[in-house]
């Protein structure tokens, strides 16, 4: 999978992700000796070598020193990703020439994730990660939506509460594939009366690229497929209790449901 | 951000390593800051000179940098980490007064004015009103925006010196006329301002804003020491006074507060963390001509009283000027050219400092682990006389 970001620090390199989810401060939160990060979520391990992601720097403009310092010493991490980059470490990656990219979703990234991370093009790989386009349709009846029970013959998520979903095949629109798997799964012949912003999920190897679809229709009535087991009408509010594939609660928000 | 085919080339490295460096960093910091396109600056004014603050990584830096560049605009120099000629007696050891004179020679190789001062604007580097520059220095650059209104960010060390080199800075932030508005007209009713207390309260009060005072009179020192104490209390970069800065033609959308004296006596008592001075150290921000000369006449024919150490800090410029008045004050302390007690290494040898500078009780606990006694100029007068 490639995330597209924005280009900080020129350069490519690759290293497994050491991921601190607190902003860090280069004076006084890493050790120019060793690379050792002081942040307590990262356990004491080095940013040596390591794809080096965290929200955004803090603290002293002699931080940005402290990555230059980090090169003498040899304990420079071999990448930086930032959600958002501020001047500090920005200008420390620049000094040192650290490749380092931001705009990424640390939510898509895992601690130990191999990484390549490419600041010429602001792009961040992660070869183990795939990625997955799928469409999830939520059908709205009056104040409640369909919300489906995966079956034991579905390939992912058996179990899991869900909306209509499938995946986007190569020569299909996501529009497409909405309205083919509505049809598939409920017999009902619709088309959507909003399209979602699409997001992505990280799930285990997987990241999910979901394209949320709102259908609306009267007094309906379905039948469903192989693909689900059972189906109710609920409200948005009592979704929360079940157990729901990842992303669900996104795809209402998106949808303004 | 938009680049022009000469940038884009100097980027791309055809114009050599240092200015592709320096390239890199304007680009990055356009980004982060959404500038749309570079503009030319008239000078720059770098700090990140002390040892004691950039160590080795800093050396190294520099070195990669005057391998192949020089700066393009007329450029000056922070204070360092000592006295260059008097180090020795300033208790400096060998290898920090090595390490001190390369990175000095590593700026100077680069073009760089090494006039070692934190107010260059008094003497070497003199901007012009509407002029863009690239200062780093929060006290410095507060002044230049706000007394002689020039435009400058509140720039880093590394930024600044990139912008000196291709004499180009992002357009962002205080280059822009629509972000230079007061936001906060600030009424003062006191009848005696210090202006490190009075710099220290309204730096206080935080959130970026761009404060416009009515009610004081500051001379030219006061401002000095105003702007100082205010972008180390708060950060900030730019401010108006009625009647005595350039100040822009509305000011009516503002926030509106009134300093008292007794707002400015609460924030006095707590600029002081402790008792018993080892040093007293004036000349923060350096002391200029004027504030030397009335040192000297509130001196000329007293004595020196007690075995307090004291530093009268100050540029080698402002030396050559007022040899007289100096030889009064070397009576009473040392006279320390280019450094001052905040980028000295003094924790090494005092463990309490009394100032008369709101930026130095800012900075002394921190970057100099001391216990701070802040007095009215006149009262550490007093202590030595």
């Amino acid at each position: 999978m490639i995330l597209t970001g924005r280009k900080i620090s020129q350069g490519k390199s690759q290293g497994k992700v050491l991921l601190c989810p607190n902003p860090v401060s280069f004076l006084g939160g890493v050790s120019p000796a060793d690379g050792k990060v002081s942040d307590a979520s990262v356990n004491g391990q080095s940013a040596t070598g390591r794809v080096f992601a965290f929200p955004r720097g803090k603290g002293s403009t002699v931080g940005s020193y402290v990555i230059m310092d980090m090169k003498q010493h040899g304990t420079l991490p071999a990448a930086i990703i930032n959600e958002s980059a501020e001047p500090i470490v920005a200008t420390g990656a620049v000094m040192a020439s650290v490749p380092m990219v931001d705009s990424i979703d640390l939510s898509l990234l895992r601690e130990g994730d191999e990484c390549i991370v490419d600041g010429s093009t602001g792009t961040v790989e992660l070869p183990d990660v795939k990625e997955i386009n799928v469409v999830s349709c939520v059908i709205k009846d009056g104040e409640k939506i369909l919300f489906l029970r995966r079956s034991s013959k579905v390939g992912t998520f058996q179990g899991y509460w869900s909306a209509v979903s499938g995946f986007i095949e190569v020569n299909e629109t996501p529009l497409e594939t909405a309205i083919k798997e509505v049809r598939e799964e409920t017999t009902l012949i619709s088309e959507p009366v909003k399209i979602g912003e699409p997001f992505k999920v990280r799930d285990g190897d997987t990241v999910w690229v979901i394209h949320p679809f709102l259908f609306e229709e009267k007094d309906c009535s379905i039948q469903i497929d192989w693909e689900h087991t059972e189906y109710k009408w609920v409200c948005v509010s009592e979704t929360a209790s079940y157990q729901c594939v990842p992303g669900l609660d996104i795809v209402y928000k998106s949808l303004g449901i | 951000m938009f680049l022009t085919r000469e940038e884009e080339q100097i980027l791309a490295g055809e114009f050599g390593e240092g200015k592709k460096k320096a390239m890199e960093l304007l680009v990055a910091l356009g980004d982060i800051y959404k500038a749309e396109r570079l503009i030319p600056i008239t000078s720059a004014h770098l700090s990140g000179v002390s040892y004691k603050t950039i160590g080795e990584g800093g050396i190294s830096f520099l070195e990669e940098m005057s391998r192949d560049s020089k700066v393009c605009v007329p450029t000056t120099l922070n204070p360092p980490g000592m006295d260059r000629e008097k180090w020795k007696g300033m208790g400096i050891s060998e290898h920090f007064a090595e390490r001190q004179h390369k990175i000095i020679s590593c700026y100077e190789s680069l073009g760089v004015t090494s006039n070692c001062s934190c107010t260059p604007y008094l003497d070497v580097n003199i901007p012009k009103i509407g002029e863009h520059v690239s200062w780093a220095e929060s006290s410095a650059l507060s002044y230049v925006n706000s007394v002689i209104g020039a435009k400058t960010n509140r720039e880093g060390g590394p930024g600044a010196l990139a912008a000196a080199i291709l004499g180009k800075t992002p357009e962002y932030g205080l280059h822009l006329s629509e972000n230079r508005a007061p936001s906060i007209t600030i009424e003062v009713k006191a009848s005696d301002v210090n202006y490190s207390v009075l710099g220290q309260a309204v730096g206080q009060l935080g959130g970026g804003r761009i404060p416009y005072f009515k009610g004081i009179r500051p001379t030219k020192d006061q401002l000095k020491t105003l702007a100082a104490a205010m972008a180390a209390a708060g950060s900030v970069a730019l401010f108006y006074v009625d009647g005595v800065t350039p100040v822009p033609a509305d000011t009516s959308e503002t926030e509106k507060i009134s300093i008292d004296d007794k707002e400015l006596q609460s924030v006095r008592d707590k600029m002081s963390s402790g008792n018993d001075p080892e040093l007293i150290a004036l000349g923060c921000p350096h002391l200029s001509c004027e504030e030397i000369h009335s040192l000297a006449s509130k001196l000329k024919n007293k004595t020196k009283r007690g075995d307090i150490e004291v530093w009268f800090c100050t540029s080698r410029c402002t030396v050559a000027k007022c040899k007289k008045d100096l030889d009064i004050l070397s009576k009473f302390g040392n006279v320390i050219c280019d450094t001052c007690m905040i980028v000295t290494p003094i924790e090494e040898r005092f463990k309490c400092t009394a100032v008369d500078s709101g930026k130095a009780c800012n900075y002394l606990p921190t970057l100099c682990s001391q216990k701070v006694v802040f007095r009215d100029t006149d009262d550490l007068l007093e202590m030595i006389q």
